[in-house]
């Protein structure tokens, strides 16, 4: 055979072979490939036998010889092949005798994380619940509520009801509108059954129409949907109602009597309507016929906005190009567009009412993404601050691993070997503290629902769930170990053999920088818990202009007619109690329990403008209103029985005289309002005469500033108000003892003003409880990871210790020097922080009227809690480094 | 499928036989070549080969290193017992399926 040994095969070809193929033995085929190739010279020419050879090696590379054979070389932790597996379990045993060796560092690693894994668990179920609602609805893709800005002179209110007449009217004019459906909320029912003698309230009735349900999903349990609330008189009972008045026969077409005074007709019988829903009836009552509400819902004219209206569009229409006709529609009923006027239509998703409307006339309170996104960011940022314990202990603990991964790195093992097997270290630590976590979260549900006031649970019936731990505890893995698994694998054997490693660890910019980020993170949550506390202090302090405190209300006296007044004269005999008053309104805020009533008045001796109208709350009392709940009367005097003239009177508040410009003087002066209810009378107005003027006082959220109010003397039963001294025990006693004696067969229920003014920010109180936890959460566990920390810096200083110590250094100044280093990071947070807790918090506040300062206080307790919890968790490290016998630490080599 | 052979293996498997003590890649691929006058690639081949050893049919083992392929070990590959069964089993099956078809299968118009 003839060579010519100048000619070789393409370099690339094999160098290309040899990289694909890494580590496989492909000795034999390199063989082959060479021999063919001199072959393929003695025949053909140089080009030919080198693009044979190229076209060799790929078929080669692109073949299943090559691929098994690298299969059975690679080494692969993850493949299935037995030998990897072995490596694998190799890695998991390793694991778990680090984990078992250095204990305290695991108890650290583990508990901090599942302390935060538990709480995010619990936020992301919470925030999983806040975007499924109204979801269960098979259209509610199709579904849009309609809401009216409604804008003249100085009243401009953003409704979420509108006219009677707008759900009918848009379905008429335009095609794309299948269905519509209203509701109308008149408030709670006492409700029993034919025959029955004792009322039970219900608080969830809506007024609806019968296409309620074809455009909600709400299953009916027996009824026929399509004939459901079609007649008057005929109501819709959830099975809840069905159980509790109904309980063991069927309830359809059965008798309930609400009021007293209306007898209805069981029609249909719907499932309980689930939480996630941001309207809940147990109650329907149909629209048809001619009863009150039924009434009202006939208006033609585009005037009281009281019915919620939802219309159900066509399957591919546009909700927007639904929208840009509105304003013609609108211009219909309420004139052509006017400089100082507004009248808009807009529609809102029926998904988005949950966590995006917050207007006037809402259903019930909603949720509020702003808050869904703060905590999701809170959890996120609690998850990261135990990541960075992880990250920290880790890269601390670094010297302790050196010396395996120096030996491993010696012995072959490549770099993605290292950092796999750190990666599977990392897991089996996230994987242990997802378990407990949700041991943890299983505990610690029922506090964060009473808190949150939901009904959340553990889904541990969905496999999903399952899955999604388990890919939470890949990803949060992942995020712990890979800086440590890549920080740990990029060692140089050769140093870390000969125990050079200290010199390349000492600089930990990173390790500080994340020190840091934990101690932001608490000191804004402290700031932010400490603020919102504040803030419902203030409130719960501030002059509100009457006595909350010692007031007890009595509700729906109405029931009581015709003999309410002789009730009260009754209620005032008892003792302890000092004043009595009957009103429907009361200085609360709380959906249609506490009913509110505008009303337009303008000054005498001047034509009604949009300048000079005023929108007054106008509210109905009796003389003895102002004695009960303790308001202040500035000028004049209040309202009398004993002046005839009084029934025309009116006393005002001090936002009232201001925008109404009634001067310095201004009792004797007359007040003139329209007449008439849905078309205004301009010719007849009413006078009414200012006898007195009475301080401001809150009678809505500290959120709002006090609006204009009038007091007029006139019946409104919805409450009786008592003020009382002392024990509240026996005069809710005697209280009741009267009641019964004066309705027999009416429930008596009556409620704390100071409780219910505190409702008024339930939700405030809330996200304080949750800051608390937080904040409190956060700290615990950056204490964790200091702890740690601090154990591992007196530990590897031992010998300077030692040998400061021989040369006369004191216990008290290595404390000092051993804490310097924390607390400069410390300070550095704070220098973080406060500007970031400061712009959060003025936010926030910005939500108040009536708010308190920021004040230096609060970040002054903020910084100095802080400090202390830190330094009492160094200080027992550096305690015990600094008292130990200099003689030990300097012997230890 | 354990016991499939594809008409391809079975060629290599014949091949193998045929060449006794020389069966190696190169020599593999030239013998087939010069038989049937086909090109097959050296992936192919080998790809093939990797297959009827998963199945057991063969066996390989390294010689010594030559000088003519850069002092590279050649792979030699024999047939073992069950190679040699199934091959058998083939060559049975065809023989059977030849005398049932005999008639049909004559080229004689």
């Amino acid at each position: 055979m003839k060579r010519e040994h100048n000619i070789k095969p393409p370099r690339l070809a094999t160098a290309l072979l040899e990289w694909y193929c890494a580590n496989a033995s492909i000795e034999d085929l390199q063989g082959d490939l060479d021999e063919l190739f001199y072959a393929n010279l003695q025949r053909t020419s140089v080009f030919n036998a080198r693009l044979k050879f190229w076209l060799q090696v790929l078929s080669l590379v692109t073949s299943y010889a090559i691929r098994k054979r690298k299969q059975k070389s690679a080494f692969h932790p993850y493949s299935h092949s037995p030998n990897h597996y072995a490596m694998l379990r190799s890695y998991l045993t390793i694991g778990f005798r680090n984990l078992l060796k250095n204990k305290s560092y695991s108890v650290v690693n583990i508990s901090g994380l599942a302390v935060a894994v538990a709480v995010s668990l619990i936020i992301v179920l919470f925030i999983a619940q806040e975007f499924r609602y109204d979801a269960h609805h098979a259209n509610a893709d199709r579904i849009y509520r309609v809401h009216y800005e409604k804008k003249f002179g100085s009243n401009h209110a953003h409704m979420a009801a509108v006219p009677a007449v707008t759900g009918h009217s848009l379905q008429q004019d335009f095609p794309e509108v299948e269905s519509s459906v209203r509701f109308i909320n008149y408030g709670t029912y006492l409700v029993k059954t034919n025959g029955a003698t004792e009322n039970i309230k219900e608080s969830y009735v809506l007024w609806t129409d019968s296409t309620f349900f074809r455009v909600f999903s709400v299953p009916l349990v027996a009824g026929n949907p399509a004939h459901a609330l079609a007649q008057p008189y005929s109501v819709a009972i959830s099975r809840r109602m069905a159980e509790k008045y109904f309980a063991g026969t069927t309830a359809l077409g059965k008798t309930l009597v609400l009021d007293d005074r209306y007898t209805t007709t069981v029609t249909a019988v719907f499932e309980n309507i689930p939480t996630t829903s941001h309207f809940h009836a147990d109650i329907l009552i149909s629209l048809a016929g001619d009863w009150p509400a039924a009434r009202e819902a006939k208006a033609t004219t585009f005037a009281n906005n009281n019915f919620n209206t939802y219309i159900l569009l066509k399957h591919g229409t546009s909700a927007q190009a639904l929208e840009a006709k509105l304003p013609a529609f609108v211009e219909k009923f309420a004139g052509p567009p006017a400089p100082d006027k507004v009248d808009r239509l807009t529609l809102m998703p029926l998904r988005h009412i949950h966590l995006h409307s917050n207007l006037r006339g809402e259903l019930e309170p909603n949720g509020s993404i702003t808050y869904v996104y703060l905590f999701a960011l809170v959890a996120a940022f609690i998850v990261v601050v135990a990541c960075i314990n992880f990250m920290n202990l880790a890269t601390a603990h670094a010297g302790r691993r050196a010396k395996e991964i120096g030996v491993r790195k010696v012995m072959g093992s490549l770099r993605s070997h290292l950092m796999r097997q750190f990666l599977l270290e990392s897991f089996i630590i996230t994987l242990a503290a997802f378990f407990v976590a949700v041991g943890l979260a299983h505990l610690l549900l029922p506090l964060f629902n009473t808190i949150l006031q939901t009904e959340l649970m553990l889904p541990f019936q969905t496999p999903f769930f399952y899955g999604a731990l388990f890919a939470g505890a890949l990803f949060v893995g992942v995020l712990a170990g890979a800086y440590p698994a890549f920080y740990l694998s990029g060692f140089s054997p050769v140093n870390v053999l000969k125990g050079k490693l200290s010199a390349g660890l000492s600089k930990g910019y990173l390790r500080s920088g994340l020190v840091v980020f934990q101690f932001v993170t608490s000191i804004v949550l402290i700031v932010a818990a400490l603020t919102v506390n504040q803030q419902l202090d203030f409130i719960q302090n501030k002059n509100l202009g009457f006595e909350k405190d010692h007031v007890l209300l009595v509700k729906d006296v109405y029931v009581l007619r015709p003999n309410t007044i002789a009730f009260k004269n009754e209620v005032e005999k008892i003792s302890a109690i000092s004043h009595c008053t009957i009103s429907a309104f009361v200085p609360v805020e709380g959906g249609s329990e506490f009913p509110r009533r505008d009303r337009t008045f303008w000054k005498e001796g001047s034509a009604p403008s949009g300048d000079n109208l005023v929108s007054l709350q106008q509210w109905s009392v009796d003389a003895d209103y102002i004695a009960t709940f303790n308001m202040q009367v500035l000028q004049g005097r209040g309202l009398s029985n004993d002046f005839a003239s009084d029934s025309a009177a009116v006393v005002l508040n001090k936002a009232a005289l201001r925008q109404l410009d009634l001067g310095a003087n201004p009792i004797g002066k007359t007040i003139l309002t329209f007449t008439g209810y849905n078309t205004p009378d301009f010719d007849h107005p009413k006078a009414f005469v200012v006898v007195g003027v009475i301080d401001d006082f809150h009678f809505s959220s500290l959120k709002e500033t006090i609006a204009p109010l009038a007091l007029f003397l006139g019946r409104s039963d919805g409450f009786l108000s008592v003020r009382f001294a002392g024990n509240p025990q026996p005069v809710i006693e005697a209280l009741e003892k009267k009641w019964k004696q004066s309705a027999p067969g009416q429930p008596f229920q009556y409620v704390f003003l100071d409780e219910e003014f505190g409702k008024m920010y339930a939700s405030e109180q809330r996200l304080g409880k949750m800051f608390g936890i937080f904040a409190t959460l956060a700290i615990v566990i950056a204490c964790f990871g200091l702890f740690a920390l601090s154990a591992y810096t007196a530990k590897q200083r031992t010998k300077e210790i030692g040998i400061r110590k021989v040369m006369g250094a004191s216990v008290r100044s290595i404390i000092v020097l051993l804490s310097a280093e924390f607390s400069k990071l410390l300070v550095v947070a704070f220098v973080i922080a406060i500007p970031l807790a400061w712009f959060g918090m003025e936010w926030w506040l910005q939500n108040f009227s009536y708010r308190v300062a920021l004040g230096v206080s609060v970040f002054a307790v903020a910084a100095s809690l802080v400090m202390c919890i830190a330094c009492l968790t160094t200080w027992y490290h550096s305690y015990q480094a600094a008292s130990s016998d200099p003689i030990k630490s300097i012997r230890t080599e | 499928m354990k016991g499939y052979l594809g008409e391809f293996e079975e060629v290599v498997l014949l091949t193998i036989a045929s060449l006794g003590d020389d069966a190696y890649g190169v020599s593999i691929k030239d013998e087939i070549e010069r038989r049937t006058d086909r090109s097959i690639s050296i992936g192919a081949l080998h790809s093939t080969i990797t297959r009827v050893e998963e199945k057991g049919f063969i066996t390989s083992f390294l010689g010594e290193p030559t000088q003519e392929r850069g002092g590279r070990r050649k792979r030699f590959f024999e047939l073992t017992h069950t190679g040699k069964v199934a091959l058998h089993e083939m060559k049975n099956l065809r023989d059977d399926l030849w005398r049932a078809s005999k008639t049909n299968l004559s080229l004689a118009k």
